[in-house]
């Protein structure tokens, strides 16, 4: 139970830094932002009982984008008040604490990070080239077997 | 955790760093066909790793676990955010057509060839994270959920998610006019492979693929919208079901060719 207690904070916390930087970023007030960001939590908290209490052998990030996109599903009851609330939160203001936090701990991996540096970067190019290659070739074969190319 | 809930020195150090990284903006270059995306994100990531104790000396070993420590749960409120953005799109992707839906498989494509790549110049369980798929947002939650941030595929993962922030538009912008030169696949065929799950990427490869084609321009555009949903819609899936489980048989499989025995932990 401590440990449920203590994820909530530190998303409460965190959600209040991101209004923060949404407002001085993206200029959404922090009061706008509110009702968007309360949804957000509220996902997040959905989430942790769900891995918790239901099937722990799913991870809760599957919970948490799920229940995000059944919310805003059209149909979905409020779903369009849903996103509108979770509009006013910018996705990249919710990026930039993510780092942050990573940032302040990043000090202790420099030294594998320069003997890695050059690797990541060399891998990160051809996992963008092979992505797009491997889905245009599957893309390009079956709409040919459709006859619609 | 709850050492690291009480650090508040961690916690105003990140205020500080979301504050000055928003203040500084988004900063955009055009390089050639495409564009140098700087985003707040990394300069708080650039200027945190001046606060260690080789430069600034700001944080101690202490500090900077306990800050690691929180990385993942900070995901989960960008994954709810995600989900948000996928929901209203999901019917019109339903209908998009099996061409659209099979290319999302192109991710085993990525795995099959960037796992042996990144052993061959020597990155070890690295790999795992750094090639089991294009390392966007949900990849890397998924990753931090599973190994941890700290752990070596989480490193991996992290660089990747990185260098595709700061080169993914160029690289696409590029990459998308070079096969359009090479004229194998066609227009529309690129522009569904162009959704990989990040939207500045997908649409530097639209862009570029309407300014050559600017009479199927409507039909790439819309293509690439929709298979960008599809990706933010089954990244973790594709991630927890099969591009995962697939990388680590693929990593023993080639680490047991290239040292001749069984992996083990580190």
């Amino acid at each position: 139970m401590n440990k449920l207690i203590e994820s909530a904070i530190v998303l409460v916390l965190v959600a209040a830094i991101t209004l923060v930087g949404n407002t001085i970023g993206y200029k959404f007030g922090l009061l706008e932002a509110l009702p968007g960001m309360l949804v957000l939590l509220g996902i997040c908290f959905a989430g942790i009982l769900a891995n918790r209490f239901v099937w722990s052998k799913l991870p809760t990030v599957l919970y948490v984008v799920t229940l995000g996109m059944v919310i805003t599903l059209p149909g979905f009851p409020g779903s369009e008040t849903f996103s509108a609330w979770v509009g006013k939160v910018n996705f990249l203001a919710l990026t930039t604490p993510i780092l942050a936090y990573a940032g302040v701990g990043i000090g202790k991996d420099l030294n594998s990070l320069k003997q890695t540096g050059w690797r990541i970067v060399v891998v990160s190019l051809v996992v963008m080239a092979s992505t797009f290659i491997s889905s245009a070739a599957i893309s390009n074969v079956v709409l040919k077997m459709l006859g619609e190319i | 955790m709850t050492d690291a809930i009480k650090n508040v020195k961690v916690h105003l150090l990140v205020l500080g760093l979301v504050v000055a990284s928003e203040l500084i903006g988004i900063l955009t270059f055009n390089v050639g066909p495409g564009k140098l995306v700087l985003l707040p994100m990394l300069y708080a990531v650039f200027i945190g790793a001046f606060f260690g104790p080789d430069f600034l000396k700001i944080v101690k070993q202490k500090d900077m676990v306990e800050a690691s420590s929180l990385v993942g749960l900070t995901l989960l409120l960008l994954m709810a955010r995600y989900g948000t953005l996928v929901g209203p799109k999901f019917f019109e992707i339903l209908s998009a057509g099996p061409a659209l839906l099979l290319q999302e498989l192109g991710n085993i494509g990525t795995l099959l060839i960037g796992i042996p790549i990144a052993m061959f110049i020597g990155l070890k369980r690295e790999s795992i994270g750094a090639a089991h798929s294009i390392a966007r947002e949900p990849n890397v939650a998924l990753i931090g959920e599973i190994y941890g941030l700290d752990s070596a595929e989480g490193r991996g993962v992290m660089g990747v998610y990185i260098c595709g922030t700061v080169f993914g538009t160029i690289f696409y912008g590029l990459m998308a006019s070079f096969m359009s030169v090479m004229d194998i696949f066609h227009p529309y065929a690129l522009a569904m492979a162009s959704g990989v799950g990040s939207a500045s990427m997908m649409t530097a490869t639209v862009g570029s693929l309407s300014a050559i084609y600017p009479e199927m321009a409507e039909k790439i555009q819309a293509f690439g919208v929709a298979s960008n949903t599809l990706s933010g819609l089954d990244g973790v899936y594709m991630s927890m079901l099969i591009a995962l489980p697939l990388s680590n048989k693929l990593y023993d499989a080639l680490y047991r060719l290239k040292f001749g025995r069984l992996t083990k932990e580190n």
